[in-house]
């Protein structure tokens, strides 16, 4: 693989978000691809923002700057809007639209950014944006919290990276623990079944 | 998906060959297994934290040696000495925690390491998860010792496995100094072959090893040599690489060589690379070959110029005349890591043609942030928020290294600084001894014994006038639950070694108490009793991490989580008023609030929508509001609420008859709050300020005019509110000065005339106009009025006074008005007053004042039945009158009177025809005068065509709607004699009635206060506060003194008086603007939305603190309590 693609998971302390990079990482790995996986994690736990970042191609760091990201996996959409800065012209969006409101935001003079702000914020970075309701497909597989599952299921419906989806299975497979473990297979199903129907309908227009 | 145990996977076992996807920091551990570490330790702290826990998971099955130590400068000890012993060991921790263990660190080199010591130490760049940014390589130089840093996490391993060798030859200890990004960054690695630890023996050496002066000095000079020998073997591959032919070079330097290899790809730069990754001795050697070679060299190395001047002096020293670009010639940033777009601009002088980097983009807008905050179920929040509610904003609070730390952040704000690993203390005690405040530092479990333990030591020793908090939760959960040195976890039980509190106790210090956070109530008192106890005391606050405890199986089951039910939440009874809540309620109500809830018994959650006062107060105050803005200090926001809905402070806060005190639920416990008193403080305070300090809500004029016959309370309240609405006001009174009753009727001892004058400038100050000397019927009609204006309000009071139809003659007989407007002649003999009503009252006293020998007061009614204020008959009783109640004047003779008791016929006797006369109990009194105070009447000139109700004036109670549909009443005239009060709540409601009237429901936006009968008394039983504290009293004059003029009496509350009494009332009525579960005490589980709080059920664990405080009581678990 000549072309570096670089992945970058945006969502919310608890979501799931840094092992899920580490699953893509590892799928990468196992399907032969040079990959890095970046982590920023330092309060991460407390509810914070949480960024994995996964680059596939030649090259040491896992750095995915402004202006470069080729697939966003956003798990929350008020990061979706964050990271819209990084965002190359032609990316993939992929948005899961359950919100996690800031203690700072909701009240009546401080409201949670609106849907279309942030889709046109990402539009206009020339993303290609699709929106999907991951915390229902999640409860749908049995696990509520499976949201960062169902996203890398998203992931490999894409098709983005040279990895086979059975590769990505088998990973998230043995990185869940056996009493959760069909449930978040169950939930990167859902994902990579939506991501692929999502695929061949409209994406999100300004 | 969790995160995988290391202990279940172990890829860090892995056979040689194998290629993982490892985190630099696992990577580190991997290289020491695969050089037969032996012992480890360290202390966590990010970025480094995954190497300690990887020994404390690969530990039991490897046969290492492994200990999380209580602090650096043990762990550090602790693995030179295993060097000592003959183990190969490695010691881990962040930045930080290599200075604070600088003092070993220092003289390891001199003594040298037996077997090979590996000090691992991460930096973190950009001050990531830590307070500063430092750039360890200088502690090569300093201490004598190599230092090495990885770029990538293959490297990581190797440079560990190499770092052990390094060691042995140099004898030295070598600095591994991976950065964040290469801890947390993973990355393919092919894994070596591992080795197993082994121990060889202690060799006695005194001379070496004992390192006093005469040793040091000559250990001193052995260290060039082996770090001459550690430069020798850093010029190996593993160390350092180039390639590239160019006369051009960019040398780069550990992290940024790996960023700085694919931006110079990404540039098309033709360079000859050189990474580096020793810092510390330099191979010079092999430099000094590459820089022959080369005309100018840019040197890519993050935070200092290191390496830039290194080379610079060797270049120097060598006469090599390359050009050296870097952060000394301004062409690479100083400071921060060096990411791709940062590197981008700075080398785009190198970039091949076509291939330099677009103009960097505009600064994305901000987008809301998403602050960390402590978990759900959080003790440390409990805590912080016990503090905050007993203690308020007076302490200054100091803070320390740990989740703790988000303590410092909104909401809960109990950090004024944070300085380093159990300076917590440290800090509270420095301030405290030289401010002469108190403080309060934060500290917890781990962090104690980190370092706090001397910190605590030394201000124990000192008595330091502080509150020290332990905040114990058994484990150091910021870096990822490693347990604290007293616990131990195994099979889901943690079972403690010691007990702080004991090892407090056995430090020294006096005052130790131990509390739940979870405890509110108790926290609370314990927070407020260290408090008052001057020196040290000690609260160690104890309940574990719930994220372990539900983690290790020890937190039981799940609880039901509790819901916010929206019908009590904000639910105010005066939220129709708009006006008071829409101006927002500050920190410190809320924390009354709070705080006032939480003490209270947990059964007691009924809690009304507005407090017992504001429903007795004609007025319809906010006293719950205005007392919490006075006991905090906040005297301007006080004013405000009073301002709101009294336009008339100055008078009314001293001739109020206080019916909110009749009812305050203090009463209880002790003594009802002194509410008025409270008021005239704050009405004091504003009087003293260089501006009064009102913000004037007067909407704009709108072009309607009215007119205010009366410029007594009810008119001069009916002139404000309408000029409040927008109108302009004339008001006309017959006197020459407005004021009507309270400048001529109330004494000036009760009320000074400057106080009143006051109350009117302010007034006449919004724009109202005042028409002296015009009394209606003589010198203008209602008809003329309503030509000029669009309606009136009359207000004049009730000024024809009654006589008693008692016959004969003898004293000089006078009215009680119209004796109370003089307050200068001298009275000659003894003199009977007639009533038991407030007029009657003051002229009595005013007869004391003015020179009569005996005062006597005669009314009908029984003493406990007199209408006049209870403490002003009481005052009356102790300046000397002789009060003679249930007495009928019979007759006027000519020395006096001939009196006799009468008994009521009735309960509740209102007219004289109600009692009847004990004839056998008649007497005669002497006296020179008689003042008639047996009430008065309205007079009818000018008002003869509207419709009367007996002899007052008849008009709706609500809204003061006479006969006439442009004419409004209100006061004496419309039902008889009343209070000032409740006068001015009249002129407030025939205002709102003329504006509805005129405007219709635009007049809504402004409420009066409701009329008595359309409220509800909420006299909230079962408020017990066990706190007991005694009723603040004003100073007053000696009654002896005080009879000899009219100067005032009643004094004003010191201000610690005011804020001791004003932090009795017990806040027992909802607030309508309360926000304080998301403002004072920010649990995640809080979503806000709009102008209510829902809770998250997926987040809340049901701990129920909340529901401890909420001062709605509107927090219940779900399904119900």
């Amino acid at each position: 693989m000549n072309t570096t693609v670089r992945v970058l998971l945006a969502g919310v302390g608890g979501q799931g978000v840094l092992t899920a990079g580490r699953v893509i990482g590892e799928a990468a790995m196992a399907a032969g691809l040079p990959v890095r996986v970046g982590q920023l994690h330092g309060m991460s736990q407390r509810g914070g923002s949480v960024e994995a970042t996964v680059v596939v191609g030649p090259g040491e760091t896992a750095f995915v700057g402004p202006g470069t990201c080729d697939v966003l996996l956003a798990l929350e959409p008020l990061e979706a809007l964050r990271a819209a800065p990084r965002l190359r012209s032609g990316a993939q969006v992929w948005l899961s639209t359950a919100r996690v409101v800031p203690s700072t935001l909701g009240a009546a003079d401080r409201p949670y950014p609106a849907a279309e702000e942030i889709d046109r914020a990402l539009l206009e970075r020339g993303a290609v944006v699709h929106r999907l309701d991951a915390a229902a497909l999640a409860a749908q597989a049995g696990d509520p919290k499976a949201i960062s599952a169902v996203m890398v299921g998203v992931l490999a419906g894409t098709g983005s990276l040279p990895v086979p989806a059975a590769l990505f299975e088998q990973m998230v497979s043995a990185i869940s623990p056996a009493r959760s473990r069909e449930a978040t297979l169950q939930a990167c199903r859902l994902g990579m079944a939506a991501a692929q129907k999502l695929g061949r309908q409209e994406p999100v227009r300004a | 998906m969790s995160a995988p145990s290391p202990a279940r996977q172990d890829p860090l076992l892995a056979p040689a060959g194998s290629r993982l996807l490892l985190l630099g920091n696992e990577a580190i551990v991997r290289g020491a297994l695969e050089a037969g570490v032996r012992f480890a330790c360290g202390y966590p702290g990010t970025p480094s934290s995954e190497i300690t826990d990887g020994f404390a998971a690969l530990a039991p099955r490897t046969g290492i040696t492994f200990e999380y130590s209580v602090n650096e400068k043990i762990a550090l000890e602790m693995a030179f000495a295993a060097s000592l012993a003959g183990a190969r060991s490695l010691v881990a921790m962040k930045h930080l925690g290599l200075t604070y263990a600088g003092d070993p660190l220092t003289t390891i080199p001199y003594m040298g390491v037996n077997s090979g010591m590996v000090v691992v130490s991460a930096a973190d760049p950009s001050c990531r998860t830590s307070p500063n940014e430092q750039d360890q390589r200088w502690l090569g130089p300093l201490v004598h010792m190599p230092v090495i840093e990885p770029a990538n996490a293959q490297q990581a391993l190797e440079m560990t496995r190499a770092a052990f060798a390094l060691s042995e030859q140099s004898r030295l200890p070598v600095l591994l100094r991976p950065t964040t990004r290469v801890c947390h960054t993973r990355a393919p690695v092919t894994l070596g072959e591992l080795q197993p630890g082994q121990v060889g023996s202690f060799t006695r050496d005194p001379a070496r090893l004992v390192p006093m002066p005469a040793h040091a000095v000559r250990l001193r000079a052995g260290l060039e040599q082996r770090l001459a020998q550690a430069a020798q073997a850093t010029d190996h591959e593993v160390f350092r690489s180039a390639e590239g032919n160019s006369r051009t070079g960019v040398l780069a330097f550990g992290a940024a060589a790996a960023v700085c290899t694919e931006v110079l790809e990404q540039l098309g730069a033709q360079v000859r690379l050189l990474r580096l990754g020793v810092a510390h001795p330099l191979p010079e050697a092999w430099l000094a070959g590459q820089l022959q070679n080369l005309d100018e060299l840019w040197v890519v190395e993050e935070l200092s110029p290191f390496l830039e001047d290194a080379i610079a002096a060797l270049c120097h020293r060598r006469g090599l005349p390359v050009r050296i670009r870097g952060k000394r010639t301004g062409e690479l940033p100083g400071m921060y890591e060096y990411e791709p777009e940062v590197l981008l601009r700075a080398l785009a002088p190198l970039a091949a043609k076509g291939r330099a980097p677009a103009p960097a983009p505009a600064a994305p807008a901000p987008v809301a942030g998403r602050p960390p905050v402590l978990c759900a179920e959080c003790p440390h929040r409990s805590s912080f928020f016990a503090a905050r509610s007993a203690l308020g904003s007076e302490p200054l609070f100091f803070n320390d290294i740990g989740c703790y730390t988000l303590g410092c952040g909104q909401p809960l704000e109990s950090g004024d600084a944070l300085l380093a690993m159990g300076a917590g203390f440290t800090l509270a005690a420095g301030a405290a001894r030289v401010s002469g405040r108190k403080t309060v530092g934060f500290m917890g479990d781990s962090t104690f014994f980190h370092s706090g333990m001397p910190a605590l030591l030394n201000a124990i020793k000192e008595d330091v006038n502080m509150i020290a908090v332990i905040l114990d939760n058994d484990v150091t959960a910021m870096t990822g639950f490693q347990e604290s040195p007293l616990v131990e976890v195994s099979a889901g039980h943690i079972t403690r070694r010691a007990d702080i509190v004991e090892i407090v106790r056995a430090m020294g210090a006096r005052r130790v108490c131990r509390i739940d956070p979870e405890e509110l109530s108790n926290a609370i008192s314990a927070f407020r009793e260290a408090w008052d106890e001057p020196g040290l005391s000690v609260i160690v606050s104890e309940r574990p991490c719930p994220v372990f405890a539900h983690r290790e199986g020890a937190g039981g089951g799940k609880r039901r989580p509790y819901r916010i039910d929206t019908s009590r939440c904000k639910r105010c009874g005066r939220e129709s008023c708009g006006q008071r809540c829409s101006q927002g309620i500050h920190r410190g109500y809320e924390r009354a609030m709070v705080r006032a809830r939480a003490q209270e018994s947990g059964a007691e959650q009924n809690i009304p929508p507005v407090a017992a006062c504001a429903t007795a107060c004609p007025l319809f105050l906010c006293v719950q509001g205005y007392s919490a803005h006075i006991a905090a200090g906040r005297y301007a926001d006080a004013l405000e609420l009073i301002l709101d809905g009294l336009p008339l402070p100055d008078a009314v806060c001293r001739v109020c008859e206080r019916p909110c005190e009749d009812v305050c639920v203090r009463a209880q416990t002790d003594a009802p709050v002194a509410i008025n008193d409270l008021k005239r403080f704050v009405v004091e305070w504003a009087d003293a300020q260089p501006q009064f300090p009102y913000r004037n809500r007067t909407e704009a004029e709108h072009g309607r005019s009215v007119a205010v016959v009366g410029a007594g309370p009810a008119g001069l309240a009916a002139a404000h509110e309408l000029r409040a609405r927008g109108y302009a006001v004339t008001v006309l009174d017959a006197a020459p000065e407005p004021g009507g009753l309270l400048r001529y009727g109330i004494p000036a001892y009760r009320l000074p005339r400057e106080a009143l004058a006051r109350d009117v400038k302010r007034l006449l100050g919004l724009g109202i106009r005042f028409e002296g000397n015009r009394r209606l019927g003589r010198d203008f009609t209602a008809a003329q009025l309503l030509e000029k204006h669009a309606a009136v309000v009359v207000a004049i009071g009730a000024h024809r006074a009654l006589r008693g139809d008692a016959p004969g003659s003898g004293p000089q007989q006078h009215d009680a008005l119209a004796f109370l407007r003089d307050e200068t002649t001298r009275l000659q003999g003894s003199v009977i007053v007639v009533g038991g009503g407030n007029s009657a009252i003051d002229a009595a006293r005013s007869a004391l004042r003015r020179g009569a020998g005996e005062v006597m007061l005669a009314c009908l009614e029984a003493r406990d039945a007199m209408p006049a204020i209870a403490g002003e008959v009481l005052e009356a009783d102790r300046e000397g009158v002789r009060i003679l109640p249930g007495t009928r004047v019979l007759r006027l003779l000519a020395e006096g009177a001939r009196v006799a008791e009468v008994r009521p016929l009735k309960p509740g006797a209102a007219s004289p025809a109600d009692y009847t006369t004990v004839e056998e109990t008649a007497r005669e009194l002497r006296a020179s005068h008689v003042i008639w105070a047996i009430g008065q009447v309205p007079e009818r000139d000018g008002l003869a065509d509207l419709a009367w109700d007996g002899s007052c004036l008849s008009a709706d109670a609500r809204t003061g709607a006479t006969s006439h549909p442009r004419i409004f009443a209100a006061g004496d005239m419309v039902r008889g004699p009343r209070t000032v009060t409740t006068a001015v709540a009249m002129g407030r409601r025939a205002a709102w009635g003329l504006d509805r009237a005129l405007r219709g429901d635009a007049a809504d936006r402004r409420q009066p206060p409701p009329h008595p009968a359309d409220r509800t008394l909420y006299r909230r039983p079962g408020v017990v506060r066990a706190d007991r504290a005694q009723r603040a009293h004003p100073p007053e004059r000696e009654p002896a003194a005080r009879t000899r003029d009219f100067a005032e009496v009643v004094g004003v509350l010191s201000e610690a008086a005011a804020r001791a009494e004003a932090a009795r009332c017990t806040i027992c009525g909802n607030c309508g603007n309360c926000n304080a579960c998301v403002e004072l005490f920010g649990c995640p589980a809080f979503v806000q939305e709009g102008a209510f709080v829902r809770i998250d059920p997926a987040v809340c664990t049901g701990c129920g603190v909340c529901a401890g405080f909420c001062p709605t009581g509107a927090i219940q678990p779900e399904g119900g309590p």
